[in-house]
């Protein structure tokens, strides 16, 4: 790890030589080190050190399903489009393609940039883009994004650098298909380097984008360095980030106020009023595409009572959960549809009395209907994992005693969770969906009929067909009033029962500058420099 | 000698293979698939059935740890599903020596702080001098190893900014690094074993001094600096010896968390992640590597008995 000798190597210079130091440790350590030691240790020059302390699976987008590594991908490889923000709304524009146009509204036409490169030499041309489609539509072994790509019917190479996809029907999703959701299976990778790497790509990664890559070492840290032949002129302006693996947050927490490292990846809720009162530090986050919820497994009971299901979403007091559960972090959630999604979300819902809400008379009123009277005691799924841990179920427990519902806390090691999770095997259980920019994916793959991520195991007929109607309209009208009484439908029939939208955070010491936020938990270091 | 040797070498292979066999059935039995893990949110059954052949845990158990063993013997680690790394490499090469270096700075702290102290307990029993000791080390022992690392974070990392808190620098590329990288793991970690030496020599020593031998050696006009230090504390040093070796595996269940809250990529970090991911290959290599390590370390402590003891010398 050369870059802890450069520190060293600083603090020297900086304070006392080799000898005096080895004398103080020799007369008894730490009294001498005071004054050796005492400036901390910064990034030499043009680079960043960033504390990441979320999961990093893979650096292969078409095979991750991990939001912290898709914050790296961003870094190394651009997609067809990318993802713009200007404070208000989320856009996406054409990325290594000059011009996006749209035939038909079925025929996608990229026009690339001439003469781009992969960091191996080899060209970025149709054929590589026609490839790397090729590879998450119907390459072997499937990708888990290949779903992106279910109603492509072709991918033609016009010309050298030009590039058609042509759909069977209309694809509202297509844009964030391509350069959001976990994963973007529109990131272009170099062909070459996979045919080399073969199954280790993922470790090897080859892309186009500012940062190469140059190490990884496992529970340690990945090495990017500038690419100085990168596309965007004056771009980027650093030479190197180092990425810490960290897996205790409040480790990362002490080496950012310590200004061992100049940023951290995300920070769970608990932290952020401490880091926002560090006055060598910046913090970053507001509300992204997302929603923390409690599932109720529809297929059994208790939980197969729309009336009990119904009773548990008006029983949750919201912002008594945000401010336990979440340390005041985050807004309540009245429908899945988050704030970044500007053409869908209605900022005024909280007053239009749609969706689900607190309201214990409500709540008692359902409760009485319910099949059983008597006290229930289901089974509360949880794992001590991600942000909030089980904060969120202890923090529900006396709000569901209200309602004459006591369920018991079940703690399940992580993979055992995700099992039964998975299969179904559950009666509530809490979990969240991030990053996500269009309704289509907050609400197709989690609650369509017999969908991938549909853990309550919840079907609705017309919520079917709306959430179908509006995936192959591109009218957004059209579209936000299919989203809208999808939402209604199961807000009503209450599979989940929805709590919040969060803020995700990104921590930087104040000397970094230049980073742009995007609310799509991205961590685009192109613009960022070190003073 | 060698009849002695040979035999704990028989008996260690085989505990080897127990080991092994029982640490591969638990975590096939234990509830969670590694496949599922990998695909994160982008779970889907095609995605799932494809991931599964690929990683061949498609065929029977007994099948996955015979070719596991084949492989294991010839050299063969295989690969991390998910680093897709070589596993020897990766646990072998890069996880066992950070994981050494803080066992053994650790080990290494406690011995040289802990058994003058013990000395100055014993020396100085029942004085203010030995109550101090007991306290200090006692309250070392009491804060778990999590928590004390946390708050030797914040006060040496965070308020006075004199160690880096996070990642390892091998000593051997870079002495004064290494020192410093590891100076806060290895106080964190030694603190248990620190408490434990103070009052093992203590009590042993206590024992020692009265002796006749000791008396005789004072009767002789030998310095008591000398029948102190050569004399007594010589025969402190079988049961140190001793309980050191049995102890090996708490040392290494400290550094677990030790490295966790360091962020040290050791043996430690490097097998929880791989039992949260069922990461079976890396899960044995490091059960493999342990259970070696323990072995041979009490096998060493047995063959250390006659060094230590002229008494146990074969004749």
């Amino acid at each position: 790890m050369t870059d802890h000798k450069a520190i060293l190597a600083e603090r020297y210079l900086g304070g006392l030589n080799r000898r005096d130091l080895m004398k103080g440790l020799a007369a008894g350590g730490v009294v001498l080190a005071a004054g050796g030691l005492s400036r901390p240790a910064q990034a030499a020059g043009n680079e960043i050190k960033l504390a990441w302390v979320d999961h990093i699976d893979t650096l292969d987008p078409h095979f991750t399903g991990f939001l912290g590594a898709v914050k790296v991908h961003n870094n190394i490889y651009n997609g067809l489009l990318k993802v713009t923000y200007d404070g208000q709304k989320v856009a996406f524009v054409p990325d290594l393609a000059e011009t996006w146009d749209i035939t038909d509204g079925v025929i996608h036409t990229f026009k690339l940039r001439p003469n781009v490169k992969f960091h191996d030499g080899t060209p970025c041309d149709a054929e590589a883009v026609k490839w790397n489609v090729e590879r998450v539509w119907k390459g072997e072994p499937k990708s888990p994004h290949a779903w992106k790509f279910k109603s492509l019917e072709k991918v033609e190479v016009v010309d050298p650098l030009t590039v058609k996809l042509t759909f069977k029907q209309p694809y509202a999703f297509l844009p964030v298909a391509l350069t959001g959701s976990t994963g973007r299976a529109g990131t272009i990778v170099s062909p070459a380097a996979v045919q080399k790497f073969g199954a280790s790509f993922g470790r090897n990664p080859v892309g186009t984008g500012p940062f190469k890559f140059v190490s990884w070492k496992e529970n340690d840290s990945i090495v990017l360095e500038k690419n100085p032949d990168y596309f965007e002129a004056g771009l980027p302006k650093l030479d190197k980030v180092t990425i810490l693996i960290m897996k205790e947050a409040s480790s990362a927490i002490a080496a950012v106020m310590s200004g061992q490292v100049d940023g951290m990846s995300d920070s769970p809720v608990q932290f952020i009023p401490q880091l926002k009162a560090n006055p060598n530090l910046q913090v970053f986050g507001e509300i992204e595409g997302n929603y923390v919820y409690i599932a109720m497994n529809c297929r059994k009971a208790p939980f197969d009572d729309i009336n009990l299901r119904r009773a548990v979403a008006f029983a949750l007091n919201r912002e008594q959960i945000i401010k336990q559960a979440f340390f005041g972090q985050g807004i309540p959630a009245y429908t899945p549809i988050s704030p970044p999604m500007t053409d869908f979300y209605d900022p005024n819902v909280a007053k239009t009395g749609r969706g689900q809400r607190f309201d214990l008379a409500k709540a008692k009123e359902f409760r009485a209907k319910a099949k059983v009277q008597d006290v229930i005691e289901p089974k509360f799924m949880v794992t001590e994992e991600g942000t909030y841990g089980s904060r969120l179920a202890q923090t529900v427990l006396p709000m569901l005693a209200e309602i004459g519902i006591k369920p018991k806390l079940e703690l399940v090691e992580r993979a055992a969770w995700v099992s039964r999770r998975n299969a179904g095997d559950f009666e509530m259980l809490d979990f969240n969906w991030w990053a996500d920019l269009d309704p289509d994916e907050t609400l197709f793959p989690e609650f369509h009929t017999g969908a991938a991520w549909n853990y309550p195991g919840w079907s609705n007929k017309r919520f079917d067909e709306c959430v179908e109607q509006a995936q192959v309209s591109l009218d957004v009208p059209t579209r936000k009033a299919l989203y809208t009484e999808a939402s209604d439908i199961i807000m009503d029939e209450a599979p989940i029962a929805i709590t919040s939208h969060m803020p995700v955070f990104k921590i930087f010491a104040k000397k970094v500058q230049g980073f742009k936020y995007i609310p799509v938990d991205s961590l685009n270091l192109h613009t960022v420099t070190v003073s | 000698m060698a009849w002695f040797v040979s035999k704990k070498i028989l008996q260690t292979l085989l505990v080897l293979l127990i080991v092994s066999i029982a640490s591969f059935s638990l975590l096939k039995f234990a509830p969670g698939d590694p496949v599922q893990l990998m695909l994160g949110s982008e779970y889907s059954a095609e995605a799932h059935a494809s991931l599964v052949k690929q990683l061949g845990l498609d065929r029977p158990i007994a099948e996955q740890y015979v070719r596991w063993l084949a492989g294991f013997l010839s050299g063969d680690w295989g690969t991390s599903f998910v680093s897709k790394a070589p596993i020897f490499r990766y646990a072998f090469l890069e996880a066992l020596p950070v994981t050494l270096t803080l066992a053994a700075s650790a080990l290494g702290l406690a011995i040289v702080i802990g058994v003058p102290l013990g000395v100055l307990s014993a020396t100085r029993k029942d004085t203010g001098w030995d109550a101090a000791v007991a306290t200090l080390t006692l309250t070392g022992t009491s804060f778990p190893s999590f928590y004390l690392g946390i708050l030797l974070i914040w006060l040496f990392g965070v308020q006075l900014g004199w160690f880096p808190t996070l990642g390892f620098v091998a000593p051997w590329d870079d002495l004064w690094g290494g020192i410093v990288h590891m100076t806060l793991p290895a106080i964190t970690l030694s603190t248990y074993f620190l408490a434990m030496i103070v009052r093992l020599t203590r009590a042993n020593l206590i024992e020692q001094l009265e002796q006749p031998y000791v008396a005789a050696a004072r009767a002789r006009g030998e310095p008591r600096w000398r029948v102190v230090w050569v004399h007594g504390l010589r025969n402190v040093m079988l049961p140190l010896v001793t309980i050191l070796g049995l102890q090996l595996g708490a040392l290494l269940q400290g550094a677990v968390l030790t490295e966790t809250v360091f962020s040290l990529p050791g043996v430690g970090q490097m097998m929880t992640s791989a039992v949260l991911n069922r990461e079976y290959g890396v899960v044995q290599a490091g059960v493999m590597m342990t259970a070696c390590l323990f072995v041979l370390t009490n096998l060493l402590v047995d063959l250390a008995y006659p060094f230590l003891d002229p008494r146990l010398r074969p004749r």
